[in-house]
């Protein structure tokens, strides 16, 4: 390629950031050598490692690696950087076109801010691979969830979840406002800073839902960890709008009173001609405590793709709980039960109001599911005094800090297999058929 | 942000004011006087024109939607805002600007077929090599810090087709005075409502009276005859002028624009910029040769082996 790099002329100064922590660094306007003309090929004159000291590994996905590291030469503090590894074609690592999905996360990231979605400081394109550098944040909600478990099960304060739910939704609210789902909430994305502030994280599924080109179904058939998947999804809705961040939110919220999945299914696989499977057992999980959708409080659940699945899910088999009808509010007292959670103990308790948020945000009908916007109006959140802004606040307790592996420090090594991601197919999935087709 | 243009890094950083788009071209020039008088080059805007044309030529087999073609031409002007065209290979660069606009406009298309399209129409300047787009790829977003969302006017237009009650005609010539408007620097100028409310006035003012009578032509070719004209008799640059004192006169069509114009508390005098800027465009464009810039910008490629 002859793409020489003349120093970059324009100092481009990032928008003063509106919220949140300090404007995004500039990386790229240095980014280049001054080259005589006639030289070629895409150098990054911003080079990770002298930027960053890695300190170790976090955690891998179909996507790439995630790293620990330190500020170098100045700039204090700790980050996470996010490897998206480059696709392999034979021995040499080839530049083979950015995947959509890496594409989004890098223009989204870059064009949000807020106090409570997790902040990009910049983004190094090096080596043909892509280093996002975010702010490190020391715990996430699925560690939190876990060390309630350990040694035995000791619920999480209702103080803590309230503050925690508070936050999310305020940065959930954030997104949607600004036209993004995020498409992927589950435990492991939530983060917390070691100062108690939750930041939405991994904005790798995230889309714009302005008026897309394609309709939204047509990019990534499968979308959202499957068991907080919404029930439109499971019944093959091909027009998802941000209810779907709303169910994940209160599949959360019920996690965090429960300390366990309220909805564990287990995922049927993709056969071998790529069509997606209808989730039954998810789906069934799902009636075995909101009982089965109807009709008559959903009307557009008869126009749903995988209606007769549903039906026939109720035909074949018929255990006596399909029958029971809605059950939310014995799950939820057996919950509050089971935790110890009560007005008079130290660890407080969500009461009627929790349980109304709770089984508004688990509503069948997308078009019914409370917002964003609503939830952080509800009761909930008004009655019983001001949440605090660090979900830690008053707790005594400290929680593990994040594990940071030592076995791979290299953050320039080739590609390493990557474990599967927790998560569900990003476009990878796609460029793969596609390359079939061809 | 994503839907928020107020705080968005098109409006925080890509955009200028006219000074300041001279003096950063004046600075790359300055870089490199040689290459500036050895390989001159038509009119900015005519090579805007020559680049567009080469993009839709790409996106028609691909079935392109016009916003990805748009946002690949603000790309375009993103990175040649910051990096001399003379070290380029203009022809990779817009490919690759196509590529990387239509994943971002969520109609995405396989690497290998874009570079397979761009090597039928331009064989001499692209390689088969899928890399050397994938390595220009890095380049562009790295050169645009990867801001990569774009707010196009478009949105404001169909915002506006029900507020000024628009008709189909008067849209469909809005919409390709957007087009052209990618055709100037007025999209690192002025916020795309600006851009927007600018293209509605010309549809409004020069729609064609007589039904049927110039429909023949494209919507935008009869808009750039009209202006043109409008401009050669001097009146054009008059026109908004002229449509304020006329208020309570005028047709109720324009009546109504102006009065919808007056409550808005718009910049009016960045929209009657935009029109002259535009209006300027139409009459350059009399002295376009496709033939010429592809001439140019093919000896500029060959002589500098920028293709390799």
């Amino acid at each position: 390629m002859s793409l020489t790099n003349p120093p970059s002329s324009g100092s481009l100064s990032r928008r003063t950031a509106t919220v949140g922590p300090g404007p995004l660094k500039r990386t790229v306007d240095d980014t280049y050598d001054a080259r005589p003309s006639g030289a070629s090929g895409y150098t990054s004159k911003v080079r990770v490692r002298d930027r960053y000291h890695i300190v170790g590994f976090i955690s891998s996905g179909t996507y790439g690696r995630v790293y620990k590291a330190l500020g170098k030469n100045g700039q204090k503090g700790e980050f996470a950087i996010k490897k998206f590894k480059p696709d392999k074609e034979g021995e040499t690592i080839q530049y083979t076109g950015l995947s959509q999905s890496a594409i989004r996360e890098m223009a989204l990231c870059t064009e949000l801010s807020h106090a409570n979605v997790i902040q990009l400081e910049e983004i190094i394109l090096e080596d043909k691979c892509i280093f996002m550098v975010f702010e490190y944040t020391e715990h996430d909600l699925l560690q939190i969830i876990h060390h309630h478990t350990q040694p035995q099960r000791h619920p999480i304060g209702a103080r803590m979840v309230r503050s925690i739910l508070f936050q999310l939704l305020n940065g959930l609210l954030y997104l949607h406002t600004n036209w993004v789902l995020h498409r992927d909430l589950k435990p492991a994305n939530i983060l917390v800073t070691s100062s108690g502030a939750i930041r939405v994280g991994d904005l790798g599924l995230a889309r714009l839902f302005y008026k897309p080109l394609n309709s939204l179904f047509s990019g990534d058939k499968v979308v959202v960890t499957i068991w907080y998947r919404a029930p439109e999804l499971l019944l093959g809705s091909r027009h998802y709008t941000p209810a779907v961040d709303m169910w994940a939110v209160g599949c959360i919220f019920a996690e965090l009173l429960s300390l366990r999945p309220i909805f564990k299914g287990e995922e049927a696989k993709m056969d071998s001609k790529k069509t997606v499977p209808f989730q039954r057992n998810q789906m069934m999980k799902i009636v075995e405590i909101l009982g089965l959708p109807r009709k008559e409080s959903w009307p557009g659940l008869t126009s749903m793709p995988e209606y007769t699945q549903l039906q026939s899910m109720v035909l074949h088999r018929q255990p006596p709980h399909y029958h029971r009808g809605p059950n939310l509010e014995g799950w939820y007292q057996n919950c509050l039960k089971n935790g110890g959670y009560s007005s008079s103990s130290s660890v407080g308790t969500p009461g009627t109001d929790g349980f109304n948020l709770l089984s508004r945000m688990l509503e069948y009908d997308p078009t019914k599911r409370i917002t964003a916007e609503e939830a952080l109006q509800h009761p909930y959140f008004t009655n019983g005094g001001p949440v605090s802004g660090d979900c830690f606040d008053g707790i005594e307790s400290k929680y593990p800090h994040r594990r940071v592996t030592q076995d791979d420090n290299d953050i320039r090594s080739g590609s390493l297999p990557g474990t599967k991601r927790s998560g569900l197919p990003d476009d990878s999935l796609l460029r793969a058929s596609k390359r079939l087709r061809e | 942000m994503a839907a928020n243009y107020w705080s968005s890094t098109q409006r925080g950083c890509w955009l200028f004011t006219r000074e300041k788009l001279a003096e950063s071209r004046d600075r790359l020039r300055d870089r490199d006087k040689v290459a500036h008088s050895q390989f001159p080059l038509p009119d900015q805007r005519l090579l805007n024109i020559y680049f567009n044309q080469q993009l839709i030529k790409l996106g028609k087999r691909m079935s392109t939607r016009q916003q990805a073609i748009a946002t690949a031409q603000v790309y375009l002007k993103r990175f040649y805002f910051k990096n001399e065209i003379r070290y380029t290979n203009p022809y990779l660069v817009l490919t690759t600007a196509f590529y990387l606009a239509c994943k971002m406009e969520e109609c995405p298309q396989h690497i290998r077929f874009v570079v397979g399209e761009a090597r039928g129409l331009w064989p001499e300047f692209i390689t088969p090599d899928v890399a050397k787009l994938g390595e220009c790829e890095f380049a562009l977003i790295s050169e645009m810090n990867s801001q990569l969302i774009c707010h196009h006017p478009y949105r404001t237009l169909s915002e506006l087709q029900t507020e000024l009650s628009l008709g189909s005609g008067e849209v469909a010539l809005a919409w390709s005075v957007i087009n052209d408007h990618y055709l100037t620097d007025l999209p690192l100028l002025n916020h795309p409502h600006i851009i927007a409310v600018m293209a509605i006035i010309v549809a409004v003012v020069f729609k064609p009276t007589h039904p049927g009578g110039t429909f023949n032509s494209t919507p935008a070719q009869s808009a750039q005859s009209t202006m043109a004209g409008a401009a050669r008799d001097g009146n054009g640059m008059n026109m908004l002028a002229a449509l304020a004192d006329r208020s309570g006169n005028g047709p109720p069509r324009i009546q109504k624009l102006v009065q919808w114009l007056a409550e808005s508390e718009i910049d009016i005098k960045s929209v009657i910029e935009s029109t002259q800027e535009l209006l300027s465009l139409y009459e350059v464009w009399e002295q376009y040769s496709e033939k010429h810039c592809k001439e140019l910008i093919g000896r500029m490629v060959k002589s500098k082996n920028l293709d390799k």
